[in-house]
């Protein structure tokens, strides 16, 4: 059976060679070296590396190179699009790059590689000047997040019928594991839409009050909406297990006792309808069962 | 040890499911969608808590054969084994039933790295212990065979001691697995290497290959790079129209991953390879 032709090549290659009299390495060897060399500039794994016809070795192997990093740039290219269209390419490698050194990928699945790049990007010169930068990262990931967060049922108006009046005070609150809510301190969502919309961006500002967001799953689709500060403290709390009543006290406190119970009400009327919470437990019901 | 073992079923012609086609795929009057014999899915795409890729999924699955093809197995890795990631496969595969699983003949990384690359092994009798063990490890903990793809490459390693087929062929012997032939990927490696494509096709198990692989590349003139972004070249055609001679009828798929297609495009490409096959489906029959 024909041999491979590349094996001439390499037995000249190995008679000529600096590295001629180096004993075969093994194959964990083998793996460490070619993995130094994608990682950074060691090439110590050309001398292992068989001649080619036509083409240098050192050509071949950054074959390897250049499609390690660009992989996982278009990895994250894929997860922070947005983020990539504001910085323009030429940033966004460098950011790519600098976050790829510093958090090389250990999962086996692409979609988490880019799980720490928000926080990565918030380190960074260009983002500590543009604080935006890490804010819109921030917010891509939840959507990412959310659009394939765990499955779980959705529960709707027509569950909180069923609890009898004097459970309402004790009721408390599972969130939807889609549901993520985000304080940006930025104008990133305004950009983001724009961007989304293909439309000329506004210029990244600071806002003079936080934006609270909610970002969730809604029919597949990840879907986000601002919130007011006091619906954003009781959805806080709310997830945090404190119960109805309590909850209203809260509102109560922050917003004005009038209507109190109307506006907590309200938010939950809301939150239901969304589908942002996955179930409801009232103790006093439960424990006379 | 060389058991004659009975073949997966012939699937016909398929395609790599891709969410540029969802919405064609789920619309039940899609003629295009209808025209597609099953589907090989990403098993990593679908390694994900919830949402619409695995529900997307439950109803492709529901409607069509599908097979399970991964991309982080390592199995040529001196690494250990990740058994989390064996776990959600074999969850996976529980989920949606495949006709098989398969990954590639290659390593993604060591020391706890993934490089998300399919990258080159030497063929040494070392390596062929290390990644038979290996294949057996998976089968016996998957409960079922898997097939192994070869790879397209651009290196080779000076202290090889076999060809590429001999290793893969005996491989597949021993450790009692599947081949994924990679039609495209024969013809990239051998213009890189130099060697013959057909001497390959002639050289593997043609009673262990499960799966066709049929896809485009770019050529870089001097080598090749298997990128999945272009329709599949006459001269690979003519192989698969080789292979197919070689291995008889085999379930076949079009693979494009990137630059992707509407599907009336892709299914084109699949009645270009139903043409290709109809004389070898005949002469089985």
């Amino acid at each position: 059976m024909a041999r491979p032709k590349a094996r001439n090549k390499e037995c000249k290659s190995r008679s000529t060679g600096a590295d001629a009299s180096e004993q075969a390495p093994t194959l964990a060897e083998l793996q460490a070296r070619f993995q130094d060399a994608l990682m950074g500039d060691d090439e110590r794994v050309l001398d292992l590396i068989a001649e080619n016809a036509r083409e240098r070795t050192e050509v071949l192997l950054g074959v390897y190179r250049n499609a390690y990093v660009v992989r996982l740039i278009d990895f994250l290219k894929n997860d922070y699009p947005k983020l990539a269209e504001l910085t323009g390419d030429e940033q966004f490698i460098k950011l790519a790059r600098s976050y790829i050194a510093a958090h090389p990928s250990r999962t086996p699945n692409a979609r988490w590689f880019g799980a720490k790049f928000p926080e990565h990007l918030a380190t960074s010169d260009l983002a500590r000047e543009h604080p935006v930068l890490a804010e819109l990262a921030r917010f891509e990931k939840a959507l990412n997040d959310a659009f394939d967060a765990p499955d779980a049922p959705c529960v709707g108006l027509e569950h909180l019928a069923a609890i009898a009046p004097e459970n309402w005070p004790e009721l408390t609150f599972a969130p939807h594991p889609s549901v993520e809510l985000l304080r940006l301190e930025t104008n990133a969502v305004a950009i983001w839409q724009a961007l989304e919309a293909d439309e000329t961006p506004p210029a990244p500002e600071r806002l003079a009050e936080p934006q609270q967001l909610l970002v969730y799953r809604q029919a597949l689709t990840a879907h986000f909406r601002a919130l007011g500060a006091e619906e954003a403290m009781m959805w806080r709390e709310a997830v945090r297990g404190v119960a109805f009543g309590v909850l209203c006290e809260m509102v109560a406190t922050f917003g004005g006792e009038a209507d109190a119970p109307m506006r907590a009400g309200t938010y939950l009327k809301g939150w239901l309808e969304a589908g942002l919470l996955a179930g409801t437990a009232a103790p006093s019901a439960t424990n006379t069962d | 040890m060389n058991t004659t073992v009975e073949k997966p079923p012939f699937l016909g012609f398929g395609l790599g499911l891709r969410t540029p086609h969802y919405n064609d795929l789920l619309d039940p009057d899609n003629e295009d969608a209808a025209a597609i014999d099953w589907f090989e899915v990403i098993s990593e795409n679908y390694l994900v808590p919830g949402g619409k890729p695995l529900q997307v999924l439950d109803q492709i699955a529901g409607r069509w054969p599908v097979v399970m093809h991964g991309v982080s197995l390592s199995i040529a890795s001196t690494a250990p084994l990740d058994y989390d990631y064996l776990d959600a496969l074999k969850r996976l595969a529980a989920r949606i039933e495949p006709k098989w699983v398969s990954d590639h003949l290659c390593w993604t990384g060591v020391h706890g790295v993934n490089l998300h690359d399919l990258l080159p092994i030497p063929y040494t009798e070392e390596a062929l212990e290390h990644i038979a063990a290996r294949v057996i490890e998976v089968q016996d903990y998957l409960g079922h065979r898997i097939a192994l793809e070869n790879v397209s490459t651009y290196v080779t390693f000076a202290h090889s001691e076999m060809s590429e087929w001999e290793f893969l062929s005996e491989l597949a012997r021993r450790a009692d697995c599947w081949v994924l032939l990679d039609v495209n990927n024969v013809y990239v490696s051998s213009f890189n290497h130099g060697w013959d494509a057909k001497t390959f096709i002639d050289g593997v198990p043609h009673d262990r290959v499960v799966q066709f692989h049929v896809a485009g590349h770019s050529d870089m003139d001097t080598h090749i790079i298997d990128t999945h972004d272009h329709p599949v070249i006459d001269e690979v055609w003519e192989l698969y129209d080789y292979a197919l001679r070689r291995c008889g009828p085999v379930s076949t798929l079009i693979e494009r991953d990137d630059h992707i297609p509407p599907l009336a495009e892709l299914r084109s490409e699949l009645d270009t390879a139903r043409r290709i096959a109809a004389p070898v489906l005949q002469a089985a029959e």
